[in-house]
């Protein structure tokens, strides 16, 4: 029993947090880092006190007609948020909690937690969730791939090795011979087709060698072909002097937004618009579908990186990016970078 | 009739658009569509034929061998539906364009073969409903052919 209170007073005194106990408004215990706030950054424990005793009779105040305060009420303790050392060069933000250890006894506690470190946790939280998400992102496009190549390359080969063989066996007449040449003829060409469709999903290759506005006609046309939804390119910019990073942002954001557009938006018709200016360029994927409501998207889900994703990859190049949608006002997704 | 379908038709070359419409008329279809590969390459297959369309989306799709249920009639030469079509996102294999754009919820899809045996195209059917299709759906389809 001695050692667990012994225990105890050792998790009191050596908390990260400060924690100070008053009765009647004087401060009776208080642990290291309340002494060592108290000394360094001139922590006067009265002004603390003051601060709760007018946010508790803010509380309960019927004047007060805040709606915040309703959620605040309904915690068991009430936290506030001050600054300690406002007039040095680096302020500290904290969450003062106010708590009622011996209501009739006029005993309670104030805790000032470091919100630096709180912010910090949940940045390390968010980024371990992104990382996993990077991850399994990384690892499903090698299983999507690998499955592409097994399913449709590995078979149409296989059938046309098969076609052949029996193009071989000497017992056939003319007119199956034809057929047979025939089909193996379009099974190859399915094959082709399919491995350069694969090439062009990995990476596009067009864009190295013709520039982002034929890469972006190409993918245009091939997800026109696969949902019947209009998508036209129109621009006459000159993409040549901009840096590989930059035109494969341009290329992989116009790929996520006409995609989201397909899944999502119900979209009749999509437009894609790269246009040059002085010192930017600019590029904008215009839909006509259903829109959405963009602050509810801007948090990361766990599933998709979509928006944030966008985001990230253009402020790590010094762009802008934006996203302009409402309910049954199609979309507009407009990317910024400056060239020099 | 639809002006982009193929002008290079050969005398016993079958009216689809007739076959299309009579399908259409006589069950209950929502939609019925036939593709057909072009002669001239690149030998893409279009939806040249179509009864029961909400709206133009299917000129533009171009059929790929082995993707959706018409792509894997084209690719094995044997029927096929599907009873949840509405689940398939973009990315999936059995993602199917034209049901997507005629907001179809269950299909069924045969093979057009030529004289040769070879796959020239695929027939298909669907319900913008929950309308349960199956093998003999398919087989009632193939009997138009």
């Amino acid at each position: 029993m001695l050692e667990t209170t012994q225990w105890i007073t050792d998790y009191f005194d050596e908390s990260s947090d400060a924690i100070m106990i008053f009765k009647d408004a004087e401060l009776i215990v208080s642990n290291r880092m309340a002494h060592e706030l108290q000394e360094e950054l001139h922590m006067n424990p009265k002004y603390l006190v003051e601060i709760a005793d007018s946010s508790v009779k803010q509380k309960f105040s019927s004047t007060d007609d805040c709606f915040n305060c309703i959620i605040q009420n309904k915690m068991k303790q009430i936290s506030i948020p001050v600054t300690l050392a406002k007039n040095m060069p680096h302020p500290l933000p904290y969450f003062m909690i106010y708590n009622v250890i011996d209501a009739n006894e006029h005993v309670f506690s104030l805790t000032l937690k470091n919100r630096g470190t709180i912010n910090r946790m949940d940045q390390l939280a968010q980024q371990r969730k992104l990382t996993q998400y990077v991850n399994r992102a990384y690892e499903d496009e090698r299983k999507r791939i690998s499955e592409d190549l097994h399913d449709s390359i590995a078979q149409g080969v296989y059938s046309a090795i098969m076609g052949i063989r029996r193009i071989g066996d000497k017992n056939i007449s003319q007119a199956e011979l034809d057929k047979l040449t025939e089909v193996v003829q379009s099974q190859l060409n399915d094959t082709l087709t399919e491995v350069k469709r694969m090439a062009l999903d990995v990476r596009p290759s067009v864009l190295d060698s013709f520039g982002l506005l034929a890469a972006l006609r190409v993918l245009a046309k091939r997800l026109q072909e696969n949902s019947g939804v209009t998508i036209d390119v129109i621009g006459n910019a000159d993409t040549s002097r901009l840096s590989n990073d930059i035109q494969s942002v341009f290329y992989r954001i116009a790929q996520e937004a006409i995609n989201n557009a397909l899944k999502h938006a119900n979209a009749d018709e999509i437009s894609i618009l790269v246009v040059s200016h002085d010192h930017f360029i600019t590029l904008e994927v215009i839909d006509d579908g259903e829109g959405f409501d963009v602050p509810a998207h801007q948090v990361f889900n766990g599933h998709s990186l979509g928006l944030m994703n966008m985001n990230e990859r253009v402020k790590a190049l010094n762009g802008a990016f934006n996203i302009k949608s409402a309910k049954n006002e199609g979309t507009t997704i407009t990317v910024k970078f400056p060239v020099a | 009739m639809n002006p982009e379908q193929p002008t290079n038709l050969s005398d016993n070359q079958i009216n689809y658009q007739k076959i299309a419409d009579q399908i259409y008329q006589t069950e209950n279809f929502d939609f019925v569509g036939i593709a057909i590969q072009s002669q001239n390459p690149p030998h893409s297959i279009k939806w040249s034929f179509v009864a029961g369309n909400s709206n133009e989306k299917f000129r533009k799709i171009v059929l790929r061998s082995g993707i959706g249920i018409a792509g894997l009639v084209v690719r094995t030469g044997k029927p096929f539906w599907d009873n949840n079509l509405t689940e398939y996102e973009y990315s999936s294999k059995m993602y199917t364009p034209i049901a997507k754009s005629e907001t179809l919820k269950t299909a069924v899809a045969v093979p057009i073969i030529d004289m040769l045996g070879l796959v020239d195209g695929v027939l298909l059917a669907g319900y913008r409903t929950h309308t349960i299709v199956s093998e003999k759906t398919a087989q009632n389809l193939s009997q138009y052919l």
